[in-house]
């Protein structure tokens, strides 16, 4: 059997068409989701996920220019859309373009960091690209969380948990802003250089707190028997992949 | 336990290489109530600086549904802050050159705060 | 904010942003206000500041009979959800008082620090040339009525 394709341009209300559209290339009929995606992205040029599904449509066809194309664009709409990250990660990493794939893949675990898919592919790619004291950096630990949030509490990505909503994140980050306030204050006022980081430790996890712009900070969060010097060096690396999220982002 | 006791886990914590100073600290009020420190060391100001923190980092655990933290550390490149739960209220805070052993800091600062329970 | 004096203002910033003050109120030792900040009612202005006055002459007349050689300095009010914070400062004008009230967001020991802070600040800043005004009991409300005038822009409520 083969889904119809809507004859008309004007796409299913609301964002369905994204469903169809993966139904269709998910039994390849590639025209047709190409069809269907294209019509609803007339109607939504500024949704992210259909610029990714025309990405994934695209390089299904073997068209990686018009791929490419694609998940550029959808990153412009939203610097956080993982889809695109790992589709630009996959060209890059099939054209051999090994670094781009490394910095994809840490972007898109920045954003999504317990997507085991997003922790694997990126450990693949350090396995082909990296000395082998490489290892898996930022998902060291499926229970932790990583999450970057601005000076005013803000979060920008990431999270605390896997089991932790938005809404707790979304606290969490804005009272972590407040611990950096006092933390620039306190090293300031006593005299003990510009901060470099806050670790706190309780029965329940160990948390870090590093600076990672003049604007953001990194939290990362693990469990309580994690040593603190891997939490520490674990955020030193994430400190370096979130930099470069960031420059990319703005 | 005595303020005398007290002040001698105090001067064995400030014995540490490296250490400037160490003071015990309501962190309800930011007051000192006990303190072993060089004269350079501003104790009331460490002491209301640190409650600060712990403070929020308190408000943090509960924002993440967690039991409170145990000890926090911030690190300056010219210091380290260190505060570790006392009891109830009281935290043992403490003030390392960055030439200080932290790793070793870290576990004796715990015993001592343990001690002062 | 209100500042009688354009040189406190930067001061009494100071101390409101990192004490995290609610309410702040600056006075000469007679009474007379200075500076303040989030009292909305020149009312409240004035019970504040003479309340205030009358808690710290007390405490120096109780210092004076148990026999403390000094004033006992600041007084602190604890209360569940926000304190006060009650404390005499020598400057080049004589001698001032300052009134904090602070919230859980702050504590008596970052107030007292930035209070200090505040204090040697205003001894700073403050202009020497001018001598303390002798505040005459026929000219008192007309000097309260001017100062509280200035300090919340318009006439007294």
């Amino acid at each position: 059997m083969t889904l119809p394709a809507s004859s008309s341009p004007t796409p299913p209300r609301g964002h369905a068409f994204l469903e169809l559209g993966e139904r269709l290339r998910r039994r390849g009929q590639l025209d047709a989701a190409a069809t269907v995606t294209a019509a609803g992205l007339a109607h939504y040029p500024d949704l992210g996920p259909a610029h990714d599904l025309l990405g994934r449509i695209r390089a299904d066809q073997h068209d990686d220019a018009a791929a490419a194309a694609a998940w550029a664009v959808a990153l412009e709409c939203d610097q956080g859309n993982v889809g695109a990250r790992k589709g630009l990660a996959f060209l890059a990493f099939r054209g051999g373009d090994l670094a781009a794939a490394e910095r994809h893949l840490e972007a898109a675990v920045l954003a999504a960091p317990h997507d085991p898919e997003v922790s694997s592919a990126l450990d693949r790619v350090r396995a082909a690209t990296a000395p082998p004291i490489a290892g898996p950096v930022l998902l060291d630990d499926p229970a932790g969380g990583i999450m970057l949030f601005d000076r005013e509490g803000m979060r920008l990505i990431g999270g605390v948990g896997p089991d932790a909503s938005d809404e707790m994140a979304d606290a969490v980050a804005a009272e972590c802003a407040a611990v950096v306030r006092e933390s620039v204050r306190a090293t300031r006022l006593l005299h003990l250089g510009p901060w470099r980081q806050v670790i706190v430790e309780g029965p329940d996890s160990r948390s870090a707190l590093f600076p990672v712009a003049d604007d953001a900070t990194l939290l990362l969060v693990r469990g309580a028997s994690t040593p603190v010097g891997r939490v520490v060096a674990a955020g030193h690396r994430a400190t370096v992949a979130a930099r470069a999220w960031l420059e990319r982002m703005t | 336990m005595t303020l005398t006791a007290w002040q001698q886990l105090l001067d064995t914590a400030t014995s540490v290489p490296g250490v400037r100073g160490a003071v015990l600290v309501s962190i309800d009020d930011g007051l000192v109530i006990a303190e072993s420190a060089m004269d350079i060391l501003p104790t009331a100001e460490v002491a209301a600086l640190a409650a600060a923190i712990v403070q929020r980092t308190l408000r943090v655990s509960a924002a993440a549904s967690q039991r409170p933290p145990r000890s926090v550390r911030v690190s300056g490149d010219a210091g380290t802050l260190m505060a570790f739960v006392a009891d109830g209220p009281l935290w043992l805070v403490a003030v390392a050159d960055p030439a200080a052993e932290l790793g070793r800091l870290r576990l004796l600062l715990g015993d001592v705060a343990a001690a002062l329970r | 904010m209100r500042v009688l004096e354009p040189w406190l203002a930067e001061p009494l910033t100071g101390l409101l942003r990192e004490s995290s003050a609610r309410l702040a109120l600056v006075m000469t030792a007679s009474g007379q206000v200075v500076a303040q900040h989030g009292f909305t009612r020149s009312l409240d202005v004035m019970a504040v500041a003479a309340l205030g006055a009358g808690i710290l002459a007390t405490t120096a007349e109780l210092a004076r009979v148990v026999g403390s050689p000094t004033d006992f300095g600041a007084v602190v009010h604890h209360g569940e959800s926000q304190g006060i914070w009650l404390a005499p400062f020598d400057t080049p004008r004589g001698r001032w008082i300052g009134l904090v009230v602070f919230g859980r967001e702050s504590s008596v020991g970052l107030v007292r620090m930035f209070f200090d802070r505040f204090a040697a600040d205003v001894r700073v800043a403050a202009p020497s040339d001018t001598q303390p005004r002798e505040l005459l009991a026929e000219g008192f409300e007309r000097e309260l009525d001017d100062s509280l005038r200035a300090l919340f822009g318009g006439a007294p409520r």
